[in-house]
């Protein structure tokens, strides 16, 4: 047990957030450059005004030294999140978004809010999404029994959130629960 | 909880006595109760250790009764409402009323056990969600502890957790906490 005992029971979230920044985003470059290697894979070239796809990690690299703008995805909007919402609150299930859509979306609104219409909408928008969210997650705590949990289009970071007690409920479950036992 | 030699959980859920019937007459070991009689009598009743009461039952020499953290009156306030139960203050201080339940329920047969199984596994899920409710408020009330408003009955209920819960607590509070951050700080500096 030589990990401190934060990081023993799941990632952390600074950690989705360095996987998520493999995923790519557009960008427009300000500058011009070749096509080059990294250990990721080959991106480029960038030839201004021309839309470029690169990881998210050089996109807000990118753009922090002002050499790019960055086009948001099209689930970043007011529209596309208004609309998700909705149906969050609306319906049992949880609505289907990219896997990585906070990690990604807080990274893009950190760095690149003036490239957005209306970010800070969007951050209140995500911000109830999450809400919602995690009222039904904590539903679905009701219904935890010992062996299985299924909790469709249930994105990463809240499946890492919730992971270290529901792992350990379940746990619990499994040892008072005779059906499993011989 | 589990049965891993080893596990600590387990030797603690283990430091609990049950009262013991003996069947037989057992010589030489009075002293087992603290008492003067010299030998153990047939019948006689006495409280022993869970570590040594298994060997006891296991070769028929005594027989044991359900221990009060699980008797018919515990059954009945737990049914009724199983969040005002005080766990912690049945099976003492840092003990696991689960862990312990778990071991009477390896040591009962068939009928009783599923029925002592179904009473954990009911009050466990009861508790849960209010444990898990209270350690998120705590988590985001921030690390400075937050205004502390004491004499209520969420403070009795956390008072009440057995060490299972307790760490279910602390996992569920700790997640929070550390999502939290995440939200709230911006790395970009260090981009």
């Amino acid at each position: 047990m030589a990990l401190p005992a934060s990081i023993r029971s799941s990632v952390t979230p600074p950690e989705l957030e360095l996987i998520a920044s493999e995923q790519l985003v557009d960008i427009i470059p300000l500058i011009a450059m070749d096509k080059t290697a990294f250990i990721s894979g080959a991106y480029g070239p960038l030839r201004p005004p021309a839309k470029s796809r690169v990881p998210l990690w050089m996109a807000t690299n990118l753009k922090l030294k002002k050499k790019c703008h960055i086009v948001p995805p099209d689930w970043l909007c007011v529209e596309f999140l208004q609309d998700r919402l909705m149906r969050e609150t609306s319906q049992a299930e949880f609505c289907e978004l990219p896997f990585r859509f906070a990690e990604v979306a807080k990274v893009l609104l950190d760095v690149a809010s003036d490239d957005m219409q209306n970010p800070d909408k969007i951050r209140s928008l995500l911000k109830d999404l999450r809400e919602a969210r995690q009222a039904k997650s904590r539903e679905g705590l009701q219904k935890l029994d010992h062996s299985e949990l299924s909790l469709p289009n249930f994105c990463s970071l809240e499946i890492n959130e919730i992971r270290p007690f529901f792992v350990r409920a379940m746990g619990v479950l499994t040892q008072v629960s005779r059906t499993t036992q011989e | 909880m589990d049965e891993d030699y080893y596990s600590i959980d387990s030797i603690l859920a283990e430091n609990q006595k049950i009262q013991c019937t003996f069947k037989v007459d057992i010589p030489e070991m009075g002293h087992l109760d603290g008492g003067m009689e010299r030998d153990i009598k047939a019948l006689s009743k006495m409280q022993i250790p869970l570590w040594m009461a298994y060997i006891l039952i296991y070769s028929d020499y005594a027989d044991f009764t359900i221990p009060p953290p699980f008797n018919a009156r515990v059954r009945n306030a737990l049914n009724a409402e199983a969040r005002s139960v005080r766990l912690s203050g049945l099976v003492g201080q840092g003990g696991s009323w689960y862990g312990f339940g778990k071991i009477i329920m390896q040591l009962l047969d068939d009928i009783p056990a599923t029925e002592m199984s179904n009473i954990l596994t009911k009050t466990f899920r009861d508790r849960l969600l209010e444990v898990i409710d209270q350690a998120q408020h705590f988590a985001a009330l921030g690390s400075g502890g937050g205004v502390r408003s004491t004499a209520d009955v969420t403070q009795m209920f956390r008072e009440g957790l057995d060490s299972t819960e307790r760490e279910l607590f602390i996992l569920a509070q700790e997640s929070a906490k550390r999502t939290k951050k995440w939200y709230e700080t911006s790395e970009r500096g260090r981009r």
